[in-house]
């Protein structure tokens, strides 16, 4: 760490911005969706990729822009901060339940103005009735699609897929007016079928262009009647850069980071989707970065600043979910990650400057975007390895910590060249992805492992609902032995699968032709190469994304059906059937039994993981046998984010001694919370143990740290050595949450879900959940105390 | 094959992840068995080297399945406002069928005879951790010389396996113990209580004579030692203790760190568990 970058603070300037940004008043905006309800209704014989550039062209050149003359970064695709997008080509259908309550719903509210309510219900909505994505979709697969979701959630039905890491690199080196140039170069060099996309193109790039000098020429405008000296200046600096980027790529380091921010709000005008990651930040933008402070423009005060002004615009660019979604989502993530370290494509380590300044800005900002990513390998800096420590102490759970040397190899494998593997980023949460070149469709699927269990435990009936859903395969009275069952449940999972697989096809289907994305495709290798859209599969890498869940359950549920009920027949058949159909009321004691007799995933018993490893294994090789519509290959991910709660719903009681319908483990590889009571270094010998080489789409784990444990500097030596062993390990990702005192207070009321949770109290280290109430009231209240530091 | 027999000793927790005894991240191995019986012991379940049970009255379900699988009728349900179990040591003869009744884990053993390979394999888990971090063993207790075989016998499997090791020990011990331990061991951690004798056997049943003259010993046989002593209230936290601890430590040498450490509130609980009276509280 550079020494002078620890005492850098955040300006006033700063201060300011971050303050002004989290008091406004979120509105739903609905002005974009006129625009693009009139193109659509004028245009209508057009080709709906022409369509989409010409909706967005003229959003880009008619949509009211602002700037507030603090910024030092510009734009957004609202005038106001944070408003609620409304984009009508993707599905409307929840906002037509929901626009009333946006305003009062309990989670992410959004004002809403009395016009916009008269003037979605009478213009816009009708406009679309059975023409979204949404609509279509449900129009052709939509049957198949319910009888399969207690098992299958299948996404991306009504917005665009985002998930991707744009092309930043290009986009920076030809700046929009470059890659116009080369757009209508190919444009008339294109065989005729292929004219469409790049016309298309061409209409998207060239309105960026106007878009980017929009705002330079109201900077203009704004400075003449600025009479404070420093604001003045300000503006017209911007002004100066604006209209230099919208003809120009970027020269300083200001103008780069304005340039990367145009580039995100204009996807984000193009798609509402979420989670286009701006990838590595700090390899793209360290030349810009040299440059001007080896020439003397900016110091490292100066640098951080706009670091800390491009965090801040991150958090202004919000994504509207329903309201059952933001419930489970809440706080609006949209998944900007930014992925910092690791190593150049020789193999050299890759941290600079500019990757401590990240974490430094981390350190300032502490907002929820973005999302920080932090690459380690076996030559990772000490020092490096120690700031991502110290800021990982300050809470917020970032950076999260991902393994080159686990995750590059495993890349690979599903023919991801070297140069590109050596690149590679995360998008969204822990999605893994290469920089440029990659749609990866990361979040296709989510495949709830554990109700196909379920399923396979009672002849293919929901315990739930009682229907029949799955294969008669008979029940677990009916299994001989553990084999017998095990391959029923393998054959429910291909029952599954195949389904799945289908509805994906259909899904992707219906993106191309109604969310073809020009913009997006001017910075995805190869699309403007080839002439064909990302949705239509331009992208040089053509991944899908299904997500196994969740490999602690499920470990665990066949350890106690393994173990108790057929090797020791400890426990009859009929009866853990019968009290799994009764969730295990007035069986106490036989819930306990499953809890306790056998040991569970997180405790470094192998024979427990491998139970987890193997059918996770199984389901990865099943889904590879797959293409998806875009030509490329289906793999897996082991991560739900937080969306172990509403697929636990769905799940009736499980032989862990799990109830009905309470959450599946949490992140994707951690152990069921409360069952590993060894702590970390067990849990991550059990996670090593699942093939995270077959998760090539991304793995979760989460461990929990009290913030105590990050007070000094020997216990600060000691977790980064945690992160080095990491590194050695087969695993592709952790992050660490720094319990925070509500989460204390929950482990106070139900310590049986919370046993693992270690907790420094005073010169060591106990469970907190055996300690006395009075102490852990103490604790508490010592932790809140910490929290308002 | 070494050995046709092997040697076992009795442990009662092994505990991963040890970030506080001893550098890097460490295994404790708890062996059971203590000449002392300090007042404010935090593991009093370490303190008696034969096995007992406990009860944790909070994961206790009151389902009765103990009291009716007694062989010795040694269990009754108490079915009070919060329903418990009660032991009758003199009619329990740790038969341990209760213990494999219990599905809740209420009802344990307070430790277990365990193999030397089983020991060591267990601590040979987290070998990644210790070469990373600096870390390896520490045997403590009870008192880990109050098994001094077993406990070199831990001691010189982890040395083979290149495994840093320390003890934890409160030196009341043959000082044989001592010297055929310490050539398996990097790292001396001493557990000192009281300077004074006769506050030593009324606060520790026992003299501290030997454990001064075996500190001698050590301190001068060039190991690398640690001093901890224990922060209780009014007891060894007086000004005068500290100081008669510090200046004897540092008289023998002046290079030998001494730590103070603040006292675990987690052993009231353990008494409860065992129940057994806690005298500090008293």
């Amino acid at each position: 760490m550079i020494p002078e970058f620890q005492n850098l603070k955040p300006s006033e300037r700063i201060l300011s911005l971050k303050n002004k940004t989290l008091t406004a008043v979120r509105y739903l905006s609905i002005e974009q969706a006129k625009i693009i309800t009139k193109v659509y209704k004028e245009n209508e014989d057009l080709p709906v990729i022409l369509k989409r550039a010409e909706s967005l062209a003229r959003s880009l050149s008619e949509m009211s822009i602002a700037i507030d003359p603090e910024e030092l970064i510009v734009g957004n695709r609202t005038p106001d901060n944070r408003a609620g997008v409304v984009f009508p080509e993707a599905g409307l259908n929840w906002l037509v339940n929901e626009i009333e309550t946006l305003p009062v719903r309990p989670q992410d509210p959004f004002a809403v103005r009395q016009n916009d309510i008269s003037c979605f219900k009478d213009l816009i909505e009708p406009y679309w009735r059975g023409k979204t994505l949404e609509d279509d979709i449900y129009r052709s697969y939509g049957k198949e699609i319910s009888a399969i979701e207690k098992v299958v959630k299948i996404n991306q039905k009504d917005h665009a897929q985002g998930h991707i890491c744009p092309k930043v690199e290009d986009w920076l080196r030809f700046g929009p007016a470059g890659l116009l140039k080369i757009a209508q170069e190919n444009l008339s060099s294109a065989p005729d079928d292929r004219k469409v996309f790049y016309k298309s193109v061409v209409k998207a790039l060239d309105a960026a262009c106007k878009f980017i000098y929009r705002f330079g020429a109201l900077a203009s405008d704004m400075a003449k009647n600025q009479n404070k000296d420093a604001l003045r200046m300000n503006l017209e600096e911007i002004a100066v850069i604006c209209k230099r980027l919208s003809d120009n790529p970027p020269e300083t380091f200001r103008e780069a980071l304005q340039s990367v921010w145009f580039l995100f709000v204009i996807l984000h005008m193009e798609s509402n989707a979420s989670s286009f990651s701006p990838g590595r930040l700090d390899q793209y933008l360290y030349q810009f970065y040299k440059n001007d402070i080896e020439s003397g423009r900016i110091d490292s005060e100066k640098a951080i600043e706009l670091l800390d002004a491009l965090f801040i615009k991150f958090n202004q660019i919000v994504y509207m979910r329903n309201a059952h979604s933001a419930k489970y989502f809440a706080g609006f993530p949209i998944g900007f990650n930014v992925t910092i370290g690791g190593q150049t494509k020789n193999g050299v380590d890759a941290t600079n400057e500019l990757s401590y300044l990240i974490l430094k800005t981390q350190d300032h900002i502490r907002l929820p975007q973005p999302n920080i990513t932090a690459r380690l390998h076996k030559n990772s800096p000490d020092e490096f390895i120690t700031e991502c420590t110290r800021v990982i102490g300050l809470g917020n759970g970032m950076p999260q910590i991902v393994n080159d040397e686990s995750i590059i190899p495993a890349l690979k494998t599903i023919g991801i060249d070297h140069d590109d593997c050596m690149d590679y980023a995360l998008v969204g949460c822990v999605e893994l992805s290469t920089q440029g070149n990659y749609l990866g469709w990361s979040d296709a699927a989510m495949f709830n492992m554990v109700k196909v269990l379920e399923l396979t435990l009672n002849d293919g009936k929901c315990l739930l609902s009682g229907k029949q859903i799955g294969l008669k395969t008979g029940s677990l009275d009916n299994y001989i032995d553990y084999r017998s069952f095990e391959s029923a449940y393998k054959k429910q999972i291909d029952f599954f699968i195949e389904k799945m697989i289908l509805a994906c096809g259909a899904v992707e289907k219906s993106h191309q032709s109604h969310l073809p994305s020009p913009f997006l495709s001017s910075v995805v290798d190869d699309c403007l190469t080839i002439g064909k859209d990302v949705t239509e599969g331009g992208a040089k890498y053509n991944m899908s994304g299904i997500q196994a869940i969740q490999v602690a359950n499920i470990a665990d549920s066949l350890a106690v059906v393994k173990n108790l009920v057929f090797d020791d027949k400890f426990i009859k058949k009929e009866t853990l059937l019968n009290a799994l159909r009764n969730n295990f009321y007035g069986n106490e004691t036989l819930r306990q039994l499953c809890i306790n007799r056998i040991p569970k995933y997180g405790n470094d018993i192998a024979w427990v993981d491998e139970l987890g490893a193997k059918l996770v294994t199984y389901f990865a090789s099943k889904i590879k046998q797959y293409r998806n519509f875009r030509g490329g290959g289906f793999h897996m991910g082991l991560y739900t984010v937080s969306v172990h709660v509403p697929m636990g719903q769905n799940v009736g009681a499980t032989p862990d001694g799990r109830f009905a319908q309470t959450p599946l483990a949490d992140g994707g590889m951690s152990p069921m919370y409360g069952r590993d009571k060894l702590g970390p270094t067990a849990v991550l010998n059990s996670v090593s143990r699942i093939p995270s080489h077959l998760a090539t789409n991304g793995t979760l784990l989460n461990m929990k740290f009290l913030p105590s444990f990050f007070d000094n500097h020997s216990d600060r030596e000691k977790f980064a050595s945690l992160l080095k062993s990491f590194v050695c390990l087969p695993v592709n990702h952790v992050q660490f949450n720094v319990v925070t005192a509500q989460e204390l207070i929950n482990a106070k009321a139900d310590p049986e879900s919370y046993r693992g949770l270690t907790i420094r109290v005073a010169g060591y280290t106990a469970y907190f959940t055996e300690l006395d109430e009075d102490l852990q009231d103490e604790i508490i209240k010592r932790t809140t105390h910490g929290e308002n530091n | 094959m070494e050995k046709t027999t092997e040697s076992t000793g009795t442990i009662f927790k092994v505990k991963r992840f040890s970030v506080h005894d001893g550098p890097g991240i460490r295994t404790s191995v708890f062996l059971k068995g203590c000449p002392l019986s300090c007042i404010w012991c935090h593991s009093p379940e370490g303190i008696s080297s034969d096995i007992s049970l406990w009860y944790d009255k909070n994961l206790c379900i009151a389902c009765g399945n103990c009291v009716l699988g007694c062989p010795n009728n040694a269990l009754e349900l108490i079915q009070d406002a919060e329903p418990h179990i009660n032991i009758d040591q003199k009619l329990c003869d740790i038969s341990g069928d209760c213990v494999k009744i219990c599905p809740s884990g209420a009802i344990q053993f307070t430790g277990s005879t365990t193999s030397l390979s089983d020991v060591v394999n267990e601590i040979a888990k987290d070998i990644l951790y210790y070469q990373i971090s600096g870390g390896g063993v520490t045997l403590t207790g009870g008192e880990p010389l109050y098994q001094p075989d077993f406990s070199m016998a831990i001691l010189k499997a982890c040395r083979k396996r290149k495994i840093h090791t320390a003890i934890e020990t409160c030196l009341f011990c043959e000082r044989d113990a001592i010297v055929s331990i310490s050539d398996y061991l990097d790292l001396f951690i001493i557990d000192m209580k009281i300077f004074d004798m006769t506050q030593h056997i009324h606060y520790t049943g026992k003299s501290n004579e030997i454990i001064k003259e075996n500190f001698r010993y050590i301190a001068k046989s060039g190991k690398p030692v640690l001093v901890r002593i224990p922060m209780i209230k009014g007891i060894t936290d007086t000004e005068e203790n500290k100081n008669a601890c510090v200046r004897f430590v540092l008289e023998i040498d002046c290079q030998i760190p001494i730590e103070f450490i603040s006292y675990n509130p987690l052993a009231e609980n353990n008494y409860k568990r065992l129940n057994m009276p806690f005298l500090l509280k008293c």
